[in-house]
């Protein structure tokens, strides 16, 4: 019995030695003569499997950008992980990235719940987070955080500044909200409410709409009863179509407007057949057909590296998401470390990338983007422009 | 040598110094584990996913003594993790009340929901009792979504707690939920093999035969209810204090159906195949995608899945494998793993024969 189980031990102890590799050590975590490691952590699959495009898109920026001989003579070694939009994953990866794999920083890292499961654990190893969330909320400035680098627009001060333009812009005097009940829906009633109170007026009607509901007749009808003159509307592209749908169906017509998470213009108009035109978009970022010289060239990288993913907003909005960080690879120079990086990002003013909207961080304050702009859906689709950069974010 | 001459022996925990000695070295191995992580990265491990599929396998036991021994069924069991994650955060956020006042407390209010989702169990079996369940879970979700004092869909953030004065790491709440597990794995060895743990036994073979030979099971069912959500609330809270943050949208229906095949997995009624489901179902999902980068093989995996399924890429084929792993093991071994380890016990002991 005991020599047997001494052969077992031995055996245990062996495997144990064979599977395990050590780890060198290196000065700066994620960075190498010759690379630098930038994590994502972006949902392939599961219910948010759509938003996994962002994660692939900055892949393709990062293949562009090492083909032109990379940053300061590093590559960018991209590593992608699919979280399924579940925490607990999202953290197990980051543990891996961090103590395992060694990286220097993420990109991306869609979602609230996914973000914030590895927020603090981030921070306390110095990972620099570089639009960080893809999402306007505050969790990613408040409190004030070195290594956070977001950019997204700040969903209140979007819809703050959509009311405006109703009011000031437009001179529409009555205003209601159409919002989905969650975190993201309820930002939006928050912008528009602010603006009333600031102004002292009034907001017509809000009417909030389950994730789950699919029947939005009632919700219509109320806001046709309001009497409402512009809608701000606040919710996924499905609500979006149905009410629109639904107010269709009872003749009522106002101006809506919304978010730049619903800018996918030509989807759009193929979902809600063609009543999608005339929409108000806070559109932040370049259109796809873009003649900005950079998206000229993302879409020729596109077309040479990766040429079966659809050109679609969550995808190209990927490379974009990833331009602010090339942009502080390159300010920080030859010495890399988190330090020189984060200070180097700290320069950035009033930086325009293809990303649209002028980026700023500075010591104080990291919220990169605070600008927008407004633009109508066109019949075809197309989004035309209407009004130039509009300060929202203070 | 298996001769029993008094009940007493029966719920021994370590029947022989074989035993003792073993269980002594492995918790010693559970000590040092950490430490060994940390300097090798053992499998590729880090300590959080030690913490993960410990937690876990709370919640296979807990369930496992619901479906494996009490033979009822739960498809909501992400409901009673959820109670117990929120109702921690709350008692140490809102009411400052420490850890281990806290932890309890969450155990036995998702125990309470526990008895309350076994009285319809009463009258409800197989698919019926599935879909109850079911139903349980999804609306806990949905209830927590819309009261302001769960944090709302927001979300709530889990407090940095201290351990003498220096914030509690991943390595610090290693050793308190390895504590914590060791304790609740004895318990449920321990319950199984008294009283209690046999009514279960008779109710999961034949209810009515159990009726007839005066096992309450009114009494029994619900108990078994209570002690499952326990051991789920428990891991709930814990699971909240790990990942830092929890929101009601992290625990879905497929986490329920996820905890579900942990335990048919790791084998129907055995505590140790509960274990053994849980650390494999856990690791793989994180870990299968590690295969694109293997040289050669991870890019040709990849450059197929994006050809042949979507762009998704290396997701597609972890997916698939996760799935056929299940598949293969409960195909070939309907014990699942603990049948695997009875097997090679047996065939062990009886080698060379």
């Amino acid at each position: 019995m005991l020599k047997r189980d001494l052969v077992l031990v031995c055996l245990l102890a062996l495997a144990a030695f064979l599977m395990t590799t050590p780890v060198s050590a290196e000065q700066v975590r994620g960075v190498t003569d010759t690379e630098i490691l930038i994590g994502q952590t972006g949902p392939q699959t599961g219910p948010a499997a759509a938003w996994g495009a962002v994660a692939r898109g900055s892949g393709l920026f990062f293949k562009g950008i090492n083909d032109e001989g990379g940053i300061h003579g590093r590559k960018i070694k991209y590593l992608l992980r699919d979280d399924g939009y579940q925490p607990a994953k999202t953290k197990a990866i980051g543990t891996e990235f961090v103590e395992q794999i060694g990286i220097f920083g993420v990109v991306g890292c869609v979602g609230v719940g996914p973000g914030m499961s590895v927020r603090d654990y981030y921070t306390e190893n110095k990972v620099l987070m570089v639009s960080f969330g893809c999402s306007g909320v505050t969790n990613w400035i408040q409190p004030f955080n070195r290594y956070i680098f977001p950019v997204y627009q700040l969903y209140v001060d979007e819809a703050k500044a959509l009311t405006r333009y109703f009011y000031e812009n437009m001179k529409l005097k009555k205003v209601a909200v159409f919002y989905q009940n969650d975190d993201y829906g309820k930002q939006g009633l928050e912008g528009v409410e602010r603006y009333e109170k600031e102004k002292g007026l009034k907001v017509v009607a809000t009417v909030s709409a389950e994730v789950t509901d699919r029947d939005l007749s009632s919700h219509a009808l109320k806001l046709k009863e309001s009497g409402a003159e512009a809608v701000v509307l606040w919710a996924m592209p499905t609500h979006g179509a149905l009410l629109l749908a639904e107010c269709a169906k009872i003749g009522y017509k106002p101006q809506f407007g919304t978010s730049s998470t619903l800018s996918d213009g030509p989807l759009m108009m193929s979902i809600t057949k063609g009543l999608w035109a005339g929409m108000i978009n806070s559109f932040p970022i370049e259109t796809p057909d873009s003649n900005h010289p950079l998206m000229v060239k993302y879409r020729a990288w596109h077309q040479k590296y990766e040429p079966n993913e659809r050109w679609g907003t969550f995808y190209y909005s990927g490379c974009l998401y990833a331009e602010p960080l090339a942009e502080g690879l390159r300010r920080a120079g030859r010495n890399l470390t988190p330090e020189t990086f984060i200070k180097a990002m700290e320069t950035i003013r009033d930086w325009k990338g293809a990303i649209g909207a002028p980026i700023t961080f500075t010591p104080t304050d990291h919220q990169g983007c605070k600008d927008t702009r407004f633009a109508q859906v066109q019949p075809d689709g197309s989004m035309k422009i209407l009004t130039d950069w509009v300060r929202i974010t203070k | 040598m298996d001769i029993k001459r008094s009940y007493y022996e029966d719920i021994e925990l370590f029947k022989s110094n074989t035993i003792l000695v073993w269980s002594i070295l492995f918790l010693v191995f559970l000590g040092i584990l950490p430490w060994l992580v940390k300097a090798y990265h053992l499998l590729g491990m880090s300590i959080y996913i030690l913490n993960l599929i410990t937690i876990n396998a709370l919640v296979a036991i807990g369930l496992n003594i619901l479906v494996g021994y009490t033979g009822q069924i739960s498809m909501g069991h992400a409901g009673f993790f959820a109670i117990g994650a929120f109702t921690t955060v709350i008692f140490i956020v809102n009411w400052s009340f420490p850890l281990y006042i806290a932890l309890p407390i969450a155990g036995f209010i998702s125990s309470a929901f526990g008895f309350i989702l076994g009285l319809p169990a009463l009258r409800l079996k197989g698919p019926y009792l599935a879909i109850a369940t079911l139903g349980f879970g999804m609306s806990i979700t949905t209830i927590i979504k819309h009261m302001e004092f769960f944090g709302g869909r927001m979300g709530l953030q889990a407090p940095k707690l201290y351990l003498f004065g220096t914030p509690m790491k991943d390595i610090h709440y290693y050793y308190v939920i390895m504590i914590i597990a060791v304790l609740m794995v004895i318990g449920a060895l321990k319950l199984i093999k008294t009283r209690v743990g046999r009514a279960f036994i008779a109710i999961r073979d034949s209810d009515i035969a159990a009726e007839a030979m005066g096992v309450n099971l009114t009494y029994y069912k619900t108990l078994s209810f209570a002690v499952s959500a326990f051991y789920t609330g428990i891991a709930g809270g814990l699971y909240a204090l790990i990942l830092g943050f929890i929101n009601p949208e992290g625990f879905t229906m497929i986490m329920s159906i996820a905890f579900l095949a942990m335990v048919v997995v790791g084998g129907l009624g055995s505590i140790m195949g509960s274990i053994a489901g849980a650390a494999l179902l856990t690791y793989l999902d994180i870990k299968l995608q590690v295969v694109q980068d293997i040289p050669a093989i991870g890019p040709a995996l990849v450059a197929f899945s994006q050809k042949y399924m979507s762009m998704a890429g290396i997701s597609n084929i972890a997916v698939i494998v996760y799935g056929l792993i299940m598949i293969l093991i409960v195909l070939f071994e309907p014990l699942g793993i603990f049948g695997f380890w009875i097997r090679t016990k047996r065939y062990w002991k009886t080698w060379p024969f």
